[in-house]
């Protein structure tokens, strides 16, 4: 730890501060704009830190990570429309919060717990990373299914007032998720001799068009129009949440840090899974979870503070055994080799004082988006008050912008249209969108692992409950699926009695 | 009227001028190549191992070249869209891009129905990176060498599970060619890339990983993970334990290059040009250097010998193929 006093050291620099403080911009920037990804902004970064010294090249790239993370609750928030997976269960609360006058407040409380969350698995990082990566590696196949059966649970707390439509969204992201190459067999399934859907059909397109690009038709249509408009005209609302409703949220922060965390050091498990989990066990846990999707601050509290908590998560394999725990810290490895260091344990030894300057720098950083993000909030309301008519085009240019820069497709791009109009009609006829992303996500999670295992086990089903660790997870989806109808049941055998 | 005749003898001129350049264009263009930045093309997404060697290399080729070398990733399928750009790009030298043997030349097989591009359409420059395969076990396994591992499965066809990371793959096709030579049935479970395969390793969850040597030469270095066997004809340095599958008896060689190409119909001038950029980044010690930290065997394989390389396991693999295809189809 004697090497941590040299670290602050140089991350107190002028050039440091300076690289971050651009770092966290460009990352909130990045964020917010519809299809431009956290591993995007990252590997854009890449090249710029060619020439520049190891410190500052990792600094500029862990500042540009997390505070993308963060910039995505923005849009999601004010326009419905969320930069990337992480901040769909962000949407769910904070959209109807701006669209009654309260997108301050959201912003507020987004930003908050996302200082929260990213504080406290920075924290986990450098207290404990090395014991904590063994968890990385504890977890099978057989783990990994169940986790994304839990994923799957969350589907019922997102659509809970229309469980029959959250389900048949749910079935047609499950439906998609089969599309692509077997990587089991090397059979092409419904790709109709499309190279570009090889790789199944990609996340980002359908997400951009599923909420951005709907979200775009709906504000050209005058009714459409009309969710934001008007409503959103009392911008002198709070900036800050009320301290009654911090305080109400504490527990939630927390539990949803701890799940961010954790969820962040498995490989492959994804950010939104953790914001989604964060999200229905918030609900779950509330007095009040009948308000949850119709504006509740605790909501937005839920989601950002998970996805920022991941942040730090995915860190810990990948610098502690050199495996990294998603797509932007993969990039992330690039961008160490680059500058001569080999993620693993050498990084804590041999690299020591530039690794914890990172881990510092990342510190700084969550700190600088907050205030950052505090500072803007009263800005940035004001995109509520754009009339429809204009921000709805503008939306339109960003997705097929960030669309078609996602791996330069023009497939992409048609893609997201279409399912632009399918996004515009669901809303319509109310079928949640958020189901058929979470199933889209976690359809691949769920069929690779369930086949893994069964390959591992020879077929043998009970692999799932003779595992200590797969056997607690599906006791917890049991409880998590079993809560709302012990509840409900309670309340109406109460009611009864009285 | 005036300004508008103007306008139509600029278009008339500059039409001239476009056919006239245009008549001219083979050889001025070798003659003055290169005067604008030249397009990399990367298959595969931005930091991974393709994508940092192409950067690091398009650094020392922009100080041959005098100009910017832009990576672009278009990665998907495999590497087949990246490809598939390749080779309908633009034949004057200002797209190059990075292809990846075996899986290039396997694709047009494989994929027979719906592949985007032919190998007839891509002329391969130079190999420039070797990477060969390995079989690696978790430190603490009981196995020791290939022939344990052979012990084991005839012993318990279903005690042994080896990773692979995509079915077709220079992974698999390794492993099945091992089994073959060992005269075994063996379990394979896929995963998705170098990180899950190798976390799924350290934790105990398969017995064996079939990767590359610069997916597991950390590991190995670190003690973590045993290599059983490297696929190469002989030892490699950077895990200079690692017994090869030929001194055990098992002649299997495998692994996965990477090695730049330029469209079929680039003009020999140009094709030269990029040659003799190639060859010098490839010998510059700094370059060198650069490779060895990352575990990278650079192999280099000039022009017409690469076009051969490419050709020959093109022929081999499709022989292959042919007898037992390793994709249902």
């Amino acid at each position: 730890m004697d090497v941590l006093l040299p670290a602050l050291g140089n991350v107190l620099t002028p050039m440091a501060l300076l690289t971050l403080f651009l770092g966290t911009l460009a990352g909130m920037t990045i964020g917010s704009l519809p299809g431009l990804s956290s591993t995007m902004g990252v590997a854009l970064c890449i090249p710029i830190t060619f020439n520049m010294p190891p410190d500052l090249a990792l600094m500029l790239l862990g500042a540009v990570y997390v505070s993308s993370v963060y910039g995505g609750s923005v849009t999601a928030i004010l326009l419905r429309t969320p930069g990337t997976d992480a901040s769909i269960a962000t949407a769910l609360d904070g959209y109807p919060l701006a669209a009654a006058g309260r997108g301050g407040e959201a912003l507020g409380m987004a930003t908050l717990a996302s200082l929260f969350g990213g504080l406290f698995s920075v924290v986990v990082l450098i207290a404990i990373a090395p014991p904590l990566s063994t968890v990385a590696l504890a977890f099978g196949p057989q783990e990994y299914t169940v986790l994304a059966i839990f994923g799957l649970v969350t589907i019922v707390g997102v659509a809970s007032d229309r469980p029959l439509k959250g389900v048949l969204s749910a079935a047609v992201g499950l439906v998609l998720a089969c599309v692509g190459l077997d990587t089991f067999t090397g059979m092409q399934r419904f790709t109709f001799g499309h190279s570009e859907l090889f790789e199944g059909v990609p996340l980002l397109p359908v997400l951009i068009g599923l909420f951005s690009v709907s979200q775009a038709f709906n504000l050209c249509v005058p009714e459409g129009g009309g969710v934001l408009a008007g409503k959103g005209q009392q911008l002198k609302g709070r900036r800050l949440p009320l301290w009654h409703d911090i305080r109400r949220s504490l527990r939630t922060l927390l539990r949803s840090s701890v799940i961010g965390s954790v969820v962040g050091i498995l490989p492959g498990a994804g950010t939104s899974i953790a914001s989604f989990i964060s999200y229905s066990e918030a609900r779950r846990h509330s007095p009040t979870p009948e308000r949850f999707g119709k504006g509740e601050l605790e909501g937005v509290a839920a989601s950002e503070s998970a996805n920022n908590a991941v942040t730090g998560g995915t860190l810990i394999p990948t610098l502690t055994l050199g495996i990294p725990g998603n797509a932007v810290t993969a990039v992330f490895v690039g961008g160490l080799t680059i500058h001569g260091m080999i993620p693993g344990p050498s990084l804590f030894t041999q690299h020591a004082e530039t690794t914890y300057t990172l881990i510092l720098s990342l510190f700084l950083a969550n700190i600088l988006f907050a205030v950052l993000g505090l500072w803007l909030c009263r800005y940035l309301v004001v995109v509520t008050k754009v009339p429809g008519a204009v921000l709805g085009p503008m939306i339109l240019v960003f997705s097929v912008i960030g669309t078609y820069a996602l791996r330069n497709e023009v497939f992409d791009v048609w893609l997201a249209v279409a399912f632009g109009v399918v996004g515009f009609f669901m809303e319509r006829w109310r079928y949640p969108a958020a189901p058929l992303v979470i199933a889209l996500i976690l359809g691949p999670i769920l069929e690779v692992n369930f086949r893994r295992s069964m390959q591992i086990s020879h077929w043998d089903l009970t692999t799932f409950f003779t595992r200590p660790l797969s056997l607690t997870l599906c006791l917890l989806v049991v409880l998590a699926l079993a809560y709302p109808l012990w509840n409900q049941w309670r309340r109406r055998h109460s009611s009864v009695q009285h | 009227m005036k300004t508008q005749s103007r306008l139509a003898r600029k278009v008339v001129l500059g039409a001239m001028a476009t056919i006239l350049t245009g008549g001219l264009s083979t050889a001025t263009l070798a003659a003055d190549y290169p005067n604008k930045p030249i397009q990399m093309i990367v298959a595969f997404g931005a930091g991974g191992s393709t994508d940092t060697m192409a950067r690091i290399f398009a650094k020392y080729a922009e100080e041959e070249l005098g100009q910017r070398v832009v990576v672009v990733n278009r990665p998907g399928a495999g590497g087949e869209l990246g490809w598939v750009h390749l080779a309908n790009a633009d034949p004057d030298g200002y797209t190059i891009g990075l292809i990846n043997s075996p899986a290039v030349e396997v694709y047009p097989f494989t994929r027979e129905d719906t592949v985007g591009y032919s190998l007839d359409e891509i002329r391969p420059l130079a190999n420039v990176i070797t990477d060969p395969g390995v079989l690696a076990v978790v430190a603490d396994s009981p196995y020791q060498s290939l022939d344990d591992l052979v012990a084991a499965v005839k012993d318990d066809p279903e005690s042994v599970i080896i990773s692979h990371e995509g079915v077709g793959g220079d992974d698999h096709l390794a492993a099945l060619n091992f089994a073959e030579e060992a005269d075994i049935g063996l379990s394979f479970v896929s995963y998705n890339g170098n990180a899950e395969a190798t976390a799924a390793l350290l934790g105990g969850h398969i017995t064996a990983f079939e990767g590359n040597m610069s997916e597991a030469a950390a590991q190995i270095q670190e003690g973590k993970a045993r290599g059983l066997a490297v696929w190469a004809d002989e030892r490699v340095e950077a895990i200079a334990d690692v017994p090869t599958g030929k001194e055990q008896g098992y002649d299997v060689q495998s692994a996965a290059s990477r090695g730049f190409a330029v469209p079929a119909d680039v003009p020999q001038e140009v094709y030269d040009t990029l040659l003799a950029v190639t060859r010098d980044v490839v010998d510059n010690p700094e370059f060198r250097a650069e490779m060895e930290q990352l575990n990278m065997p650079v192999n280099p394989i000039y022009g017409e010998e690469y076009v051969e390389f490419i050709h020959d396991s093109h022929d081999r693999l499709k022989a292959l193929w042919e007898k037992d295809p390793w994709v249902e189809q």
